[in-house]
C-alpha cells in the first residue's frame, strides 16, 4: 500500500554528470531501507526525488501505487526529517509541529492530540512553548521526529537525521528512532553515511557509489556477501582486508604460504584464467596464536605494526609476506592477551570465511 | 570623567598589561576625542538654541551667548511657525506632506523588495543571477539621470489618463519607491540567502505553497533585515530634497526640506525658521535613530554600496 | 512558451486527482515524464515565484530602466526633445565655463572628500576602540547621518557665516585673533573702502602704517588740539566720551586735546571746540620726538584731554596709534566663492579658474564630512571587529608592536572595506546636490554637475532638456566604474 519503488530512477544535472544513474529499488510497506554510501554517491539526491524536492530526470518515483513524479512535495504524503532538523526558528516546539496540519486545514482539536501525543512519545511535552534555539541538539533532533510523526505520512524520509548529534547521543537516538518506526511501522527511508548507522536500523541496506546501486539486502546478506569490492570494503568496521595476491588455481599466495580458496570461488577464478584474485578476509577471520598450536588452519606469520585497544575489542595490525608487496592485515584480538608492537606472531586464517573477488571487475567470485 | 575612569582599579586590573602602557597616552586620547566629540555636537547645538532664542537677536550677538545668559530662551519661534496651523505651505503642513511621501514609499519598498528578494532567492526559474546583477548595477545609477524622462512619462501619462502624477504625491512616491527598489531588494537578498532552504523545502514537505512560504517562514525570518531596510528607506525619503523639488514643482505643498531650502537665499532674515523648522524636520529621523540604532546600522551596514 | 503551461497544468491535475481514486489503478505516468522537466516542486512554485518579482522588475524598468534609455536619447536631441542633434549638447557642455566649472568642483569633491572621509573614519574606528565611552562617543558622531543634507547644509550654512556674531567658526577666530592684537576703539572698516587718512580734521595728517600724527610741533608746557572727524556718536556713547574741553597747560608736560570736530550746531565749521562736541575717550597716543622714535605713551581721558608729563625740552609731534583704529579680525568668507588658491601663472582667465581651489569648495566639504564620517566609523569599526583577535594575537607573539600589527596585520585585513568605504563615498560625492544649494545657493562658483543639471533642466525656463539630459548622461558614465566594481564584487 504504502511502498516505495524507484524505477530507473535517474538525476542527471546541467553539466551533464550523473548523481544518481538508473536506481532501482522497492521498500515494502512498513519496511527501513537505509541509502548508504561515502558523500557525493548520490543517496541524498535519490532521497530529494523522492520527497519531491529534485526534478527527476529519467525513470519514475512510486508512492503507493501511484507515480508521483510530477507531484510537489506536499501531495506526495511522505515526512522529512533533514540533517539540519529545518525547524522554523521563529515557532514554538508546537507550531512546528502542527505547522503542516495547519497547513491542511485539520481541526484545532486534532492539531492539539496530535501534536500532544506524538510530544509525549518523543518526551517533548515540557518543551511545547519553547522556541527552537531554546533546545539542545537531542531536543531539537526529537522535534524534527515529532514534525514527521504528527502527520502519520505514508513514508518517512531521513537525510541523516543523527550527523549532527554526539557520539553518545547518537548512539541513543538510533535506538530510539528504530523503535519508533516498528511501533509506528510506517515506511522509512533513511539516508546516512554512517555504515555502522544503517547495519543497526536498516531492515534492508542499500549501498550506493557514484550514483548506482551496488547491491541492497538485509545488514547480514550485506556483510556476509558483499557482492563488489566496494561494499566489501565499505561495510564492517574495521573494515574488511582486501588485498590482491597471485592465484595458482587453487590458492591465492602470500609469500610462501598458500591461502586455499573456497571451492566455488576457486573454480570461478580458474574459469575466468585469473592469474590475480582479490582476497577479503574479516578481521575475525584471523585469529593470533599466541600460544601456537591448533589444528590444520592457514597460518601466515608476521610482526605487529600497531595495536588498537578499544576496551571489549582489540584490533592487531600485522604486516605479513604477500604478493609483491607486503600484506598489512587487521586481525580481531582479545584484548585481554594483546601482543607488543614488534613481537612476531602467527595468524590463523579461517579459509572458509574468504571473500574472493575479481580484480578487474570488483566482482564477488563464487556464491 | 573618562580619564577618572579610565584609571579606576577594576579596568586597571583587568587589562594591567595595556593600562600600565597606554595610561599617559589614553589621558591624551579621551581628551582629544572629547573635544571631537564637542566638535561634533555644536552644529546641532547652534540649531536648538538658535530656534530657542529670539528671532531678533540672530545676528546681533551669538547664540553661544545662551551659556551666559540663558533667560534670552524662549519657545516663541515654535508658537510663531504653528500660529498659521495647517494652511498649506506651512511648516506643519510641510511635516505632513512629508509624512504621506514617505510611509507609502518605504511600506511598498519594503514589501515590494521582500517580495522581490524572495523570488530571486528561493524560485527556481532561470536568470535569477542575471537580474540581480542588473539590479546591482542599478544601485547606483544617480536620481538625476532619470528626472527628465519620467517627468515627461507623467506627462504623457497624464495626456491619456487624464491624470499626470507630475507635482503630486503619487508621482513623488512612485519615483521614490523605484530608486529605493534595488538597494531594498539587494538588502533583503542578502538576508534571505543567510536562511537555510532546508526550511523552506520543510514548508513545501509540510505543504506550504509559494505565498505560505513567504508569509509565515521567510518573512518572519527576514523581519530584522525588513526593519532596517524601512529604517532605511523612511530616513532616505524624508531628507530627499531634489526628487520632492522636482516632483513636486508647482504644488501649493512642500516636504519639509523644500520648506528650508525655500529660505536658503534669505538666510539672514530668517533663520529663526530655519533653525526652528530645522529642528522639527529632525525630530522624526532622530526619534528613529536613537530608537531603532542597532536596525538602522545593519542597514547602513548593508548598504555600504549604495 | 503559453501552451506548455497549459498542457502541464492538465497533466497535473490528473496526477492530482489519483489521490481520490487511490487504492485502484495505478496512473501511468510514463508519457507524462517523457513531457518534458518534471517540475518537482510544482509549476506553481516556478511562475508564483516569478509572480512575486513582477511588481518590483516593472517599476524598476518603468521608472528606472527606461528612463536611463530616454536620457541618453535626450542627450542627442534639442533642448525640447523634438529634434536630433549629434553631439552638440556634449560640445555644449564641454565649450560652457560655467559647466566646465561644475566639472571642476565635482573633481575636487571626489579627490578630497572620499580620502578625508576614509581617513577619518578609520582613526575614529581605531581610537574608539581604546575609550570606555565609545559607544557615546560613536552616536555622537553618527548622528547627523540621520538629518537631512538640507538641514546639514543649513546649520554649516550659519556656522560659516561671514558675521562673527552669527558664524561660530568666525567668531572662534575672532576670540583668537582678538587675543594675540586686541581691536582699536575705533575700527576703520578698510575692506569697505574706510581710510585713516579720512578721520583727520584739524591739526592731524596721516602719519606711516596707518596712523596720524600732529601736523604742528609742540614743546613741553604747550597744548595741541587735534580734531577728528568720521567717528560715529554712537560709537563715542559706547566708550562713555564726555565733552570736549581744552585742557590747560602745564609745565614740563605736553597737554592736548583729541576731539570729534563736528558740533551738530555748527556742521560746517572745523577746527573750533563747542559745547556739543565730545572729547575722543581712550584713545592711545605716543609722543614722538624730532627723529621719530617714541618718548612717551598715555591714553585721552572721557573727555579727550591727555598729557604727557615729564618731557625734556625739545620739538615734539604726537601720534595717534595705528592700534585705535585696527579693524582686527572681520571674518572669512567661507562661503562666498571669492576666496581661492588660483595659480597666477599666465594662464588664461579660464583655466585660472579651471584651476583654482575655491574656499567654498573646502567649506562644504567640512560639512560633508561631518554628515558622513560617522557612516565611514560606523563601517570600518564593524570591519576591525570582524577581524580575528587570535590573528593579531599571532602578530604580538610573533613581536611586532602596536604600529607594526596595525600597519602590516589590521591595515591589510581592513583594506576591502576601506574600499567599500572610499567607493560609496566616491558615489556619494559625485551626486552631491543637497549641500551645495543649501550652504552656497546663490554661490555660482560651487555648483557642481547635480545642480548644474537641475538648474538647466528645472530651475531655469525654458529648461534645456538636451543640455541637462547630456550632463546626466556624463554623470551616469563617472558613476560606472563603481558599478563594475560592484559587480565584480558580488561575482
Amino acid at each position: 500500500m504504502s511502498r516505495v519503488v524507484l524505477k530507473d530512477l535517474t538525476k542527471r544535472y546541467a553539466g551533464g554528470n550523473l548523481a544518481v544513474d538508473r536506481l532501482n529499488l522497492e521498500v515494502g510497506d512498513g519496511e527501513f531501507v537505509c541509502l548508504v554510501g561515502p558523500s557525493g554517491c548520490g543517496k541524498t539526491t535519490a532521497l530529494r526525488m523522492i520527497a519531491g524536492l529534485e526534478d527527476i530526470s529519467g525513470g519514475q518515483v512510486m508512492i503507493g501505487d501511484k507515480v508521483v513524479n510530477l507531484l510537489p512535495p506536499r501531495d506526495r504524503d511522505i515526512a522529512l526529517v533533514f540533517q539540519s532538523y529545518a525547524l522554523y526558528p521563529h515557532m514554538s516546539v508546537f507550531d512546528n509541529m502542527a505547522f503542516g496540519l495547519k497547513l491542511r486545514k485539520t481541526p484545532k482539536p486534532e492539531i492539539e492530540s496530535a501534536v500532544r501525543e506524538a510530544a509525549r512519545i518523543l518526551d517533548l511535552e515540557r518543551y511545547l512553548d519553547r522556541k527552537p534555539g531554546q533546545l539542545s541538539g537531542g531536543q531539537r533532533q526529537r522535534v524534527a521526529l515529532g514534525r514527521a510523526i504528527v502527520r502519520e505520512p505514508a513514508v518517512f524520509l531521513m537525510d541523516e537525521p543523527l550527523s549532527n548529534l554526539d557520539a553518545k547521543l547518537r548512539v541513543q537516538t538510533r535506538a530510539e528512532i528504530a523503535a519508533l518506526q516498528l511501533r509506528l511501522g510506517v515506511t522509512t527511508v533513511y539516508v546516512t553515511h554512517d555504515q555502522v548507522e544503517a547495519m543497526t536500523l536498516g531492515h534492508r541496506v542499500a549501498v550506493l557509489r557514484e550514483g548506482r546501486l551496488q547491491q541492497c539486502d538485509t545488514p547480514r546478506r550485506l556483510y556476509e556477501h558483499p557482492c563488489n569490492v566496494f561494499v566489501a570494503g565499505f561495510v564492517g568496521s574495521p573494515a574488511m582486508n582486501l588485498d590482491r595476491l597471485p592465484f595458482d588455481g587453487t590458492a591465492a599466495r602470500a609469500g610462501e604460504v598458500g591461502i586455499p580458496l573456497p571451492g566455488a570461488a576457486a573454480a570461478a577464478a580458474r574459469q575466468a584464467g585469473l592469474s590475480e584474485v582479490v582476497l577479503g578476509l574479516r578481521p575475525e577471520s584471523l585469529s593470533l596464536e599466541l600460544d601456537g598450536g591448533g589444528d590444520g588452519a592457514t597460518r601466515l606469520s608476521g610482526a605487529v605494526h600497531l595495536v588498537e585497544d578499544t576496551g571489549a575489542d582489540a584490533w592487531v595490525h600485522v604486516d605479513a609476506p604477500g604478493g609483491s608487496s607486503a600484506l598489512r592485515l587487521v586481525a580481531l584480538a582479545d584484548a585481554r592477551r594483546l601482543p607488543a608492537v614488534g613481537d612476531r606472531i602467527v595468524l590463523a586464517v579461517r579459509v572458509a570465511e574468504a571473500h574472493v573477488f575479481d580484480p578487474a571487475t570488483g566482482e564477488r567470485l563464487g556464491d | 570623567m573618562s580619564a577618572v575612569q579610565t584609571a579606576a582599579p577594576p579596568l586597571a586590573l583587568r587589562t594591567r598589561r595595556l593600562a600600565v602602557r597606554f595610561r599617559p597616552t589614553r589621558f591624551v586620547l579621551n581628551v582629544i576625542l572629547g573635544l571631537i566629540a564637542l566638535f561634533w555636537l555644536v552644529p546641532t547645538l547652534s540649531l536648538l538654541v538658535i530656534s530657542l532664542r529670539p528671532a531678533s537677536s540672530f545676528g546681533v550677538t551669538g547664540w553661544w551667548t545662551v551659556f551666559t545668559a540663558p533667560t534670552q530662551l524662549t519657545l516663541h519661534n515654535y508658537q510663531s511657525l504653528f500660529s498659521t496651523g495647517f494652511a498649506s505651505g506651512g511648516i506643519l503642513d510641510s511635516a505632513i506632506t512629508t509624512a504621506l511621501i514617505t510611509v507609502p514609499a518605504t511600506v511598498l519598498v519594503t514589501v515590494l523588495a521582500s517580495l522581490a528578494a524572495y523570488s530571486l532567492v528561493f524560485g527556481r526559474w532561470r536568470g535569477r543571477t542575471a537580474v540581480f546583477l542588473v539590479i546591482v548595477a542599478l544601485l547606483v545609477v544617480p536620481v538625476q539621470v532619470a528626472l527628465i524622462p519620467v517627468a515627461q512619462l507623467y506627462n504623457a501619462f497624464g495626456h491619456v489618463s487624464g491624470f499626470n502624477p507630475f507635482g503630486t504625491l503619487p508621482g513623488v512616491i512612485i519615483f521614490h519607491v523605484a530608486f529605493g527598489l534595488p538597494f531594498g531588494i539587494f538588502l533583503m537578498r542578502n538576508f534571505y540567502t543567510g536562511i537555510p532552504k532546508d526550511l523552506l523545502e520543510a514548508g513545501r514537505i509540510d505543504g506550504a505553497g509559494e505565498w505560505t512560504l513567504f508569509r509565515r517562514v521567510v518573512l518572519p525570518l527576514g523581519l530584522p533585515a525588513a526593519a532596517s531596510l524601512a529604517i532605511f528607506q523612511f530616513i532616505w525619503v524624508w531628507n530627499d530634497l531634489l526628487v520632492g523639488l522636482v516632483f513636486l514643482g508647482g504644488n501649493q505643498h512642500h516636504t519639509l526640506t523644500i520648506y528650508l531650502y525655500g529660505f536658503t537665499r534669505t538666510l539672514a532674515n530668517n533663520y529663526w525658521v530655519i533653525a526652528t523648522g530645522g529642528i522639527i524636520s529632525i525630530l522624526i529621523p532622530l526619534a528613529i535613530f536613537f530608537s531603532f540604532q542597532r536596525y538602522f546600522v545593519r542597514g547602513v551596514l548593508a548598504g555600504a554600496v549604495k | 512558451m503559453a501552451t506548455v503551461p497549459r498542457r502541464r497544468s492538465l497533466v497535473l491535475r490528473r496526477a492530482v486527482a489519483t489521490p481520490a481514486e487511490t487504492g485502484g489503478a495505478s496512473v501511468d505516468a510514463t508519457g507524462l515524464v517523457e513531457l518534458g522537466k518534471p517540475p518537482g516542486g510544482g509549476w506553481r512554485s516556478h511562475l508564483g515565484s516569478l509572480l512575486f518579482l513582477a511588481p518590483a522588475a516593472i517599476w524598476l524598468a518603468l521608472i528606472v530602466g527606461y528612463p536611463l534609455v530616454g536620457t541618453i536619447r535626450d542627450s542627442f536631441f534639442n533642448n525640447t526633445s523634438t529634434g536630433f542633434v549629434g553631439l552638440a549638447n556634449y560640445k555644449t557642455v564641454f565649450s560652457t565655463a560655467d559647466i566646465l566649472i561644475t566639472f571642476r568642483n565635482n573633481v575636487i569633491w571626489v579627490v578630497v572628500a572620499p580620502f578625508l572621509l576614509t581617513f577619518l573614519g578609520l582613526v575614529f574606528a581605531v581610537l574608539t576602540e581604546r575609550i570606555r565611552w565609545s559607544t557615546a562617543f560613536k552616536t555622537v558622531v553618527f548622528m547627523p547621518i540621520a538629518f537631512s543634507m538640507t538641514a546639514s547644509g543649513l546649520v554649516w550654512n550659519s556656522i560659516m557665516n561671514i558675521d562673527p556674531h552669527i558664524g561660530m567658526l568666525n567668531a572662534t577666530l575672532q576670540t583668537v585673533s582678538d587675543w594675540v592684537s586686541p581691536p582699536g576703539l575705533y575700527p576703520v572698516n578698510t575692506s569697505a573702502g574706510q581710510t585713516v587718512s579720512s578721520l583727520a580734521a584739524t591739526g592731524l595728517k596721516a602719519g606711516p602704517g596707518g596712523t596720524l600724527e600732529s601736523t604742528a610741533a609742540v614743546s613741553p608746557g604747550g597744548t595741541v588740539t587735534l580734531g577728528m572727524i568720521g567717528i560715529s556718536p554712537a560709537t563715542l556713547q559706547l566708550v562713555g566720551a564726555q565733552t570736549a574741553d581744552v585742557p590747560s597747560p602745564a609745565s614740563g608736560a605736553v597737554s592736548g586735546l583729541v576731539w570729534r570736530d563736528f558740533s551738530p550746531s555748527h556742521p560746517t565749521t572745523r577746527g573750533q571746540v563747542y559745547p556739543d562736541e565730545d572729547g575722543i575717550a581712550g584713545l592711545s597716543l605716543s609722543l614722538l620726538s624730532s627723529d621719530g622714535s617714541s618718548v612717551g605713551t598715555t591714553q585721552t581721558d572721557a573727555h579727550g584731554d591727555f598729557r604727557f608729563a615729564g618731557v625734556n625740552a625739545g620739538s615734539y609731534r604726537v601720534e595717534v596709534g595705528s592700534g585705535n583704529f585696527s579693524s582686527g579680525f572681520t571674518g572669512i568668507y567661507w562661503l562666498s566663492g571669492t576666496q581661492s588658491i588660483t595659480p597666477t601663472s599666465g594662464l588664461s582667465q579660464t583655466a585660472q579658474a579651471l584651476l583654482s581651489i575655491p574656499l567654498v569648495d573646502m567649506s562644504m566639504i567640512i560639512a560633508y564630512l561631518w554628515i558622513w564620517a560617522g557612516f565611514a566609523m560606523v563601517i570600518i569599526g564593524a570591519g576591525l571587529a570582524a577581524i580575528n583577535r587570535e590573528v593579531l594575537e599571532a602578530a604580538r607573539i610573533d613581536g611586532a608592536t602596536e604600529w607594526q600589527t596595525f600597519r602590516r596585520v589590521t591595515m591589510p585585513m581592513l583594506a576591502p572595506v576601506l574600499i567599500v568605504v572610499f567607493v560609496t563615498m566616491t558615489i556619494n560625492v559625485l551626486k552631491i546636490f543637497d549641500i551645495i544649494v543649501n550652504m552656497a545657493p546663490s554661490v555660482s562658483q560651487a555648483n557642481t554637475l547635480a545642480t548644474e543639471l537641475y538648474n538647466v533642466g528645472f530651475a531655469s525656463v525654458p529648461s534645456a532638456n538636451g543640455t541637462a539630459s547630456a550632463i546626466a548622461v556624463l554623470l551616469f558614465i563617472l558613476v560606472m566604474p563603481v558599478i563594475y566594481i560592484n559587480l565584480r564584487r558580488i561575482r
